[in-house]
């Protein structure tokens, strides 16, 4: 195995390339997809990004096909079919790497390294390779050619919402980066640039950041609070539930469809909308759970960040990786047995208030999680805007995975990355909050605080909402919410 | 008085003069209703009022309870009246200047109650005419003589067809004020062409269309009636289509080569093949009416038009000047193209202004990602005066009714004058008061536009007048 790409730099460029991140204004993509018209694109890998971002840069015009392993064509396999019902030209590496311009390397991370080993000696001298995500290159220490020409461009959505939001004349904001190791031409930006707007990117928002600022934000957000805290707060908040004598098909609901509803109010107005739709009382009552949560599990969100940062978390994972994923596997379906997951949601009506009312531990989870991944990963040197867009940007995002099919549909759609690193986390934060429930009552969770009298005391709402209000978090959020409703939804 | 009994309406054919004829009639109007019957012009409106005087030919059916005192005023009845003062003079063989009937015995010739005919001359403006010719009144001045003689005869049942017609400010408000008072004891039944001059006694409103009398609303109904108002206007009003904004004018078009050629085309999912051997070309001003059942194809061949198939890679199509593939962007492709579908309704979900959904046409999206421009807006505006929705232009588009979101994306599709407007189904899933809305703007899109239509339908009787050219893709080889 090669050495990690990032343990090897000196320390001033680690923090350098740390902090790199910066939001780029639509009149920085006036060339459109010029850089890339002409050239030959040939996508690796057609599962949801692969295909949805092949979709895209094919109807903004530019030459598109698609490359699979010789064993997926001969089988017609899933990923063969996508392609060609879909009317593209599809062929063997052999067939096609060789006359690419651009090698758009869209496979899961744990392929890369034999992906990549495989197609870089058929490439063109001079051509470009482009990576969705950095672990590659900065976790396993991939080295490039010399002269081929690396970037990244990272769609922050899923596949199947990259596309529709294309097709709807808007985009996803989208993550763009050059290696700079390897920008022999100094192309590497324009490139990068051209892709995201091929892609619709550039409508919704581009972040120039680099491969280590990506990996490095990505995974914390990622283990942490998107998929982490959200599958640990799924079972403790349905254990307790049950515990409390509420019926298990509405618990099992509120929680399905209650994580999407309270981080809705999250992408809208950032911590301080979605605290805002909870009653004083259940206001203040959350902001000291999620206080009482962030100081219990920040230790545990520093060692995330830590073996992230050393390569630790790396290391383990790819072990597991040789060893046929038997942690994974093992984990996935430990997963599938739990009572939240094998419980249906009820055919109970929750109106949309309802999910703040009974659901104010559920909101303290939330908060406490995206302001615990966001102080750690800047106190690690990432800066602001990536660490925004890690945690509280995705967060519905996954969000909306729990409610279309629970925890399952969350750990398929999330990459095997994101998958090991939740279940790390998971087995930690369980027992780490184990006391704190013991004392957590339905009226936090499940049936509401059902108070006669909501008064408050002034002076306590007021330091309350002043605390929420300043946390670093909604302060670059808002400034970032504000770029993209430049542009998106005059609502 | 109103009706003794309620005049009744049981599947009634009659037919008129030159053949006129209105079928299929079911009406009741009971005593304390007031009804106005609405419809576009030459829609029968005048004809259903006449019926209720006992004019026309009954061919089938029942009518019940025609009362014996009718009040009626129309241009008909008023030229009646000329006409027969004017042959009056043709009579007279002598070579005097005939003066004709004065006003005074005109009105005299129905009236009993002269205290009430004073009185209405004087309300009217009509006693310093009373000596003069009625035959030498301007239309205004015989229009209020033909009123004063309807309303003192006390009928049981009074019929104003176009009543304000040709009235002045002062005369109107007189005149309905007065309506308004009798009201009380007198059934009545208008017919008017605009439906802004309804006057608050109307309790119900029939509408006519194509000689037949299809809607009958309630004002307790609010939403009913708040869309027959719609349709009305859309049917009635005089109404233009707004221009384009100047500033985001399309491209030029080659006018010798067609809007689009599909030769060979086809669409398949694995092994099953939904159509092949298609060959098609669409020339400019040549409106098409495709029809297929479920599962033809028909929006996967406009698909295949508007580049939202994947597969219109993998066909021959020519396009506003492209031939796809050829490293042309879709949204080059769908700058010439206005669209309008149920799918597309189901798509926009984005919360957003109705005028923002109609400008989201100039820019081909679904919500709106750019900042419009002044002239944009009011292009919009002016496509909701055309729909009589300008009160709700800030509105949000997912709180409108099923058939307003569909008008408003009709406007949005036609906002930037397309070449080409494609209409995929575009009364589907609507009732028929709505289905007629659609129809009503639709028609007057294709009568008032430049731009190519291809409407889908697999209804033959939503028939679009304008339209001669047919592809049905059952009958593909």
């Amino acid at each position: 195995m090669s050495q990690n790409y990032f343990n090897s730099l000196p320390l001033r460029e680690q923090l350098e390339q740390l902090g790199k991140c910066r939001f780029m204004h639509l009149d920085e993509f006036t060339d459109g997809v010029e850089a890339l018209k002409g050239k030959k694109m040939v996508v690796i890998g057609c599962g949801a990004q692969g295909l949805n971002q092949g979709l895209n840069l094919r109807d903004s015009g530019l030459d598109v096909s698609y490359t699979l392993r010789e064993a997926a064509i001969k089988e017609q396999r899933q990923s063969w079919k996508n392609a060609t019902e879909n009317g593209f030209t599809v062929g063997t590496y052999e067939e096609l790497i060789p006359t690419a311009d651009v090698v758009l390397n869209l496979t899961p991370d744990k392929q890369h390294t034999n992906v990549v080993n495989t197609v870089m000696p058929m490439m063109k001298n001079g051509a470009c390779l482009s990576y969705s995500h950095g672990f590659n290159i900065v976790e396993e220490g991939m080295k490039i050619r010399d002269d081929i020409t690396v970037i990244m461009v990272a769609p922050k959505c899923p596949g199947s919402e990259v596309r529709a939001e294309y097709v709807r004349g808007f985009g996803v904001p989208t993550l763009i980066a050059v290696h700079e190791d390897n920008d022999p031409q100094g192309e590497g930006l324009a490139l990068a640039k051209a892709y995201a707007v091929g892609t619709g990117g550039h409508k919704a928002g581009v972040l120039m950041s680099s491969f280590i600022a990506e990996v490095k934000s990505d995974l914390m957000g990622e283990q942490t609070i998107l998929c982490g805290m959200l599958q640990t707060g799924s079972l403790l908040c349905f254990d307790k539930m049950i515990e409390e004598g509420i019926d298990a098909g509405y618990a099992s609901k509120l929680i399905q469809y209650g994580w999407e509803t309270v981080t809705e109010a999250l992408k809208y107005g950032g911590v301080t909308n979605m605290m805002d739709r909870l009653s004083n009382p259940a206001k203040i009552k959350a902001f000291d759970l999620a206080e009482e949560m962030k100081s219990i599990m920040r230790p545990l969100y520093n060692k995330h960040q830590d073996d992230i940062m050393t390569g630790k978390f790396s290391a383990t994972m790819m072990a597991d990786w040789a060893n046929d994923d038997k942690e994974l596997l093992g984990w996935r379906a430990d997963t599938a047995e739990t009572a939240y997951e094998k419980t249906p949601a009820g055919e109970v009506e929750i109106s949309e208030q309802e999910y703040f009312d009974n659901g104010i531990l559920m909101v303290a989870m939330v908060k406490a999680g995206v302001e615990l991944a966001f102080e750690t990963m800047t106190a690690a040197g990432i800066i602001a805007e990536s660490a925004y867009y890690e945690s509280l940007h995705e967060t519905p995002l996954i969000a909306n995975t729990i409610a279309r099919k629970k925890l399952f549909e969350m750990n398929s759609t999330i990459s095997d990355t994101a998958e090991y690193g939740c279940y790390l986390y998971n087995h930690a934060c369980v027992p780490l909050l184990g006391d704190f429930m013991k004392n957590i009552k339905s009226d936090v969770i499940g049936a509401g605080l059902q108070l006669n009298d909501t008064a408050v005391d002034n002076a306590r709402l007021i330091e309350v909402n002043e605390a929420i209000r300043s946390h670093p978090v909604e302060d670059v959020g808002a400034t970032l919410r504000g770029h993209m409703s430049d542009m998106k939804k005059i609502v | 008085m109103p009706l003794p009994h309620s005049i009744r309406l049981q599947n009634v054919t009659v037919e008129f003069d030159k053949g006129f004829t209105c079928a299929n009639l079911d009406w009741v109007i009971h005593p304390e209703h007031h009804w106005l019957i609405c419809g576009s012009n030459g829609s029968g409106k005048s004809a259903l009022a006449a019926v209720l005087t006992g004019a026309g030919d009954i061919q089938q059916g029942i009518v019940k309870n025609l009362p014996e005192r009718v009040g009626v005023v129309s241009f008909e009845a008023q030229q009646e009246l000329i006409e027969a003062e004017r042959r009056k003079d043709d009579a007279d063989i002598m070579d005097v200047i005939a003066e004709g009937t004065p006003v005074a015995d005109i009105i005299a010739a129905v009236a009993q109650d002269k205290p009430l005919a004073e009185e209405l001359c004087d309300k009217f403006g009509i006693t310093p005419l009373l000596d003069r010719a009625f035959r030498k009144l301007s239309t205004g001045e015989s229009r209020k003589v033909m009123l004063i003689r309807a309303l003192i005869c006390k009928p049981d049942l009074l019929i104003l067809d176009e009543p304000f017609e040709g009235l002045d400010v002062t005369t109107l408000a007189v005149l309905k004020q007065h309506l308004q008072q009798i009201a009380a004891s007198t059934t009545i039944v208008l017919v008017l062409n605009r439906l802004d001059q309804c006057p608050e006694f109307v309790s119900h409103i029939a509408y006519m269309a194509n000689s037949e009398l299809t809607q009958q609303v309630s004002r307790d109904n609010a939403d009913e009636w708040s869309q027959i108002q719609g349709l009305l206007h859309l049917k009635t009003a005089d109404l233009t289509i707004p221009p384009t904004d100047a500033d985001t004018s399309l491209p030029e078009l080659d006018a010798s080569q067609p809007l689009i050629r599909i030769t060979n085309g086809a669409i398949r999912y694995g092994d099953t093949t939904i159509f092949e051997n298609l060959q098609w070309t669409i020339n400019p001003g040549q409106h098409w009416q495709l029809t297929g059942p479920n599962g033809s194809g028909k929006t996967g061949l406009l698909s295949l038009i508007t580049g939202d198939h994947p597969q219109c890679y993998v066909n021959d199509i020519f396009v506003f000047g492209f031939q796809r593939g050829s490293g042309e962007s879709i949204w080059q492709i769908k700058q010439f193209i206005g669209y309008v579908s149920t799918a597309l309704q189901w798509e926009y979900t984005v919360g957003t202004s109705l005028r923002n959904v109609i400008i989201s046409g100039f820019y081909d999206s679904i919500g709106l990602y750019s900042k419009p421009t002044d002239n944009q807006r009011k292009v919009a505006d002016k496509w909701l005066a055309v729909l009589g929705m300008q009160a709700k232009a800030d509105e949000t588009f997912s709180s409108q009714s099923y058939g307003d979101q569909r008008l408003i994306l009709i406007a949005r599709s036609m906002v930037k004058h397309p070449p080409l407007l494609i209409l995929d189904e575009p009364c589907l899933g609507l009732d028929e008061m709505n289905r007629q809305r659609v129809l009503a703007l639709i028609e007057l899109i294709c009568q008032r536009s430049s731009s190519t239509v291809l409407y889908v339908n697999h209804h033959a009787e939503d028939k679009i007048t304008g339209i001669n050219n047919y592809l049905a893709l059952d009958d593909l080889p």
